[in-house]
């Protein structure tokens, strides 16, 4: 009940919260230089073509007008148009929102794999082989570019062995994608029933969330390490050995009190990946949410940036949530 | 020990006259680069069942460093490098891990100060106590959840039923004293060391808590080792005495004799800090400690460059831990004469 109630006053906060994004956003969005009407037109538009156009856009209305037209449209669930793919942004972010989000799910997912169980073999002994390799790699995984990464991958496992399928988007050309329910093209095969396609997806995912799960272990697996080093070393882990308590106990115990630290690096990497794989995105040809920011950004196509914002906001605050949620397990303290 | 005792023709009752026996402990903590700095020395305490020796001394003596010891765990990066920890017959200092676990929290048992910090965050305070009943008695969750509660009754924990939900930070200072109490007390070990366990209480809970663990340990007829910065509170509480400075046993003595006549220039000092006393203090004090050389203590006197009737001897000879009247020793080459 209380944790109902405690749900329900978080989402009744979210509406304040996007409302100061979206504000925050727009102004910067318009901040940036550059004159949509005269990409769209070419070089040899003529000025009154370019004032023209600028009324048609709703350019020539003061900032606060141009925000509250905005807002107004948002109301109706129109994000607006991209001059560049002539497409409504909703309908161009529900297409690739879940790529992206498919490719940081399972790159994180990898990347928990691998931190997490390196991380905690580590603390148990601190000079050992195992928290050597971990010192090495926390270092080296902070230290490589993941685009650079990337094209090592490809260069092994496509080039050499080709054990890969070619790292052009997320499914094969000459396969015809499986009729889109969640937009995650794996998940969609599988509902489909469609095993082709759903090798061919998994194939073209390999690569990009190998790059992102090798990279992003590092923080995990740096957090995990001194995290639970610490615990193993805090005042009541000590006081349970001399209670004689057994090492298993100690060490769940221990693990227990680092877990939030560990979940809450996972959670901010998660939030952060949405737009922080787009390097990955554009090595891969992705055609992912950060690829298409990425693409308004440089074009002054400003719906599209402020659609992908809207919604990494809105996937940052759910994450936010579950994780205040795990809190809630995992610490007593917080709900009792 | 009783087979040890018999063979070299000790009489029973003096094997069994000895609840906890230290020999020649020496406690080190390296130094990068330098020799390691010696945290106990050659220290040699025996306890007998039933009684209660208070360790006094100022911080940094090694107090706590000498209650780890006796259970192998010395603070970090401490490392015992002499010495015998006699316990039930055996060197506690040459068990396995494996072993010890079963030692610790059972036979000897251990009350630590600022207790809120060191009990587990996350756990309720009733689990906390009942899994020792689990790992050390072999308890089934029921009839260990009852011995808690049980337990937190003893230490008249008010409404220990709701206690038992609590978790750590819910707890006042004093009542997580009781807890730790509680637990060391789970298994009715045969020693508890006590270390500073009422420091940072009231005075009124202070008192409370003492008289329930002298009540406690007297019922279960266990020896302690109580470690204290206050030497008011052995007066009444501690059937002997003993100083500790710069891990040595400066002074050992029943209390009576301890108080009455005390003997150790150091022991002076600290009785002064007690009392108040400024002049007496002044008295104790050497008028020019500051000038004095350091003093190798290995072969010296530790006291020495704090020591007002210091003389060529104390730099040059360390004294021994001698026997004045019966059951009272002493450390120095020029104790206070009484008759």
């Amino acid at each position: 009940m209380r944790i109902i109630l405690y749900i329900g006053r978080r989402l009744l906060f979210i509406v304040p919260q996007l409302l100061g994004i979206v504000l925050v956003s727009f102004l910067l969005v318009k901040s940036i230089p550059g004159d949509p009407a005269v990409l769209m037109l070419g070089p040899t538009a003529t000025p009154d073509a370019i004032a023209s156009l600028h009324r048609k856009l709703g350019l020539d209305h003061s900032l606060p007008v141009q925000f509250w037209i905005y807002l107004k449209n948002l109301a109706h669930g129109d994000l607006g148009t991209s001059w560049q793919t002539t497409r409504p942004v909703l309908e161009d972010l529900i297409q690739r929102f879940p790529a992206t989000l498919e490719l940081v799910s399972l790159g994180l997912l990898l990347a928990v794999l691998i931190g997490v169980p390196l991380g905690l073999a580590s603390a148990f002994n601190e000079r050992g082989w195992l928290a050597g390799i971990a010192n090495f790699y926390g270092l080296g995984a902070g230290s490589l570019p993941d685009f650079w990464l990337a094209l090592v991958l490809i260069f092994i496992f496509y080039t050499t062995l080709q054990w890969v399928p070619a790292p052009l988007g997320r499914i094969d050309l000459t396969i015809v994608p499986p009729p889109p329910v969640t937009g995650v093209l794996t998940v969609d095969a599988l509902l489909a029933g469609d095993w082709q396609a759903f090798r061919s997806a998994a194939g073209h995912l390999v690569l990009p969330a190998l790059t992102l799960g090798l990279i992003n272990a590092g923080p995990i697996l740096k957090m995990t390490q001194s995290s639970m080093e610490k615990m193993l070393q805090s005042d009541f882990s000590r006081y349970e050995v001399l209670c004689g308590m057994p090492r298993r106990l100690v060490v769940r115990h221990a693990l227990r009190n680092a877990l939030p630290s560990v979940v809450t690096i996972i959670s901010v990497l998660y939030g952060f990946l949405i737009g922080g794989a787009v390097l990955v995105e554009i090595v891969f040809s992705w055609g992912g949410a950060g690829q298409y920011a990425v693409q308004g950004v440089l074009n002054s196509d400003f719906y599209p940036v402020l659609g992908f914002v809207l919604f990494s906001a809105i996937f940052s605050l759910f994450v936010y949530l579950v994780v205040d949620l795990i809190y809630f397990a995992i610490d007593p303290r917080i709900s009792h | 020990m009783p087979a040890f005792a018999q063979s070299i023709g000790l009489p029973p009752q003096n094997s069994a006259a000895v609840a906890l026996l230290v020999e020649r402990l020496r406690v080190e903590f390296p130094v990068l680069r330098g020799k390691p700095k010696v945290a106990i020395r050659d220290l040699d305490i025996s306890i007998r069942p039933g009684e209660i020796l208070g360790l006094v001394g100022e911080s940094g003596a090694g107090k706590t460093t000498l209650a780890r010891a006796i259970l192998n765990l010395p603070p970090a990066p401490g490392r015992i490098t002499a010495g015998v920890v006699q316990f039930d017959g055996v060197d506690l200092l040459r068990l396995s891990e494996g072993e010890l676990q079963r030692i610790r929290g059972r036979d000897i048992s251990m009350v630590v100060p600022n207790p809120r910090g060191e009990l587990n965050p996350l756990v309720p305070v009733g689990v906390q106590l009942a899994s020792i009943a689990q790992v050390h008695l072999d308890k089934d969750r029921h009839s260990a959840r009852a011995m808690a509660l049980e337990m937190l009754q003893a230490v008249q924990i008010p409404d220990p039923e709701r206690r038992m939900r609590a978790y750590p930070h819910e707890l006042s200072g004093g009542m997580a004293q009781r807890v730790v109490i509680a637990i060391a007390l789970m298994c009715s070990p045969r020693f508890i060391i006590s270390d500073d366990a009422t420091s940072g209480l009231d005075v009124t809970v202070q008192a409370q808590i003492l008289e329930l663990l002298r009540h406690l340990v007297r019922k279960q007829s266990s020896a302690m080792l109580f470690i204290t910065r206050d030497i008011g509170i052995t007066a009444h509480f501690c059937d002997r005495v003993a100083v500790i400075y710069r891990g040595e046993i400066m002074e050992i003595a029943p209390r009576e004799s301890f108080f009455l006549a005390p003997r150790h220039p150091y022991t002076m000092l600290l009785l002064a800090a007690f009392l108040h006393n400024p002049q007496l203090r002044r008295a104790w004090t050497p008028p020019d400690a500051s000038v004095r050389a350091n003093v190798d203590t290995e072969i010296g006197c530790a006291y020495t460059d704090r020591c007002p009737r210091a003389r060529k001897i104390c730099q040059t000879t360390k004294p021994l831990l001698a026997e004045r009247i019966s059951g009272h020793f002493v450390r120095c080459h020029f104790p206070l004469e009484r008759e």
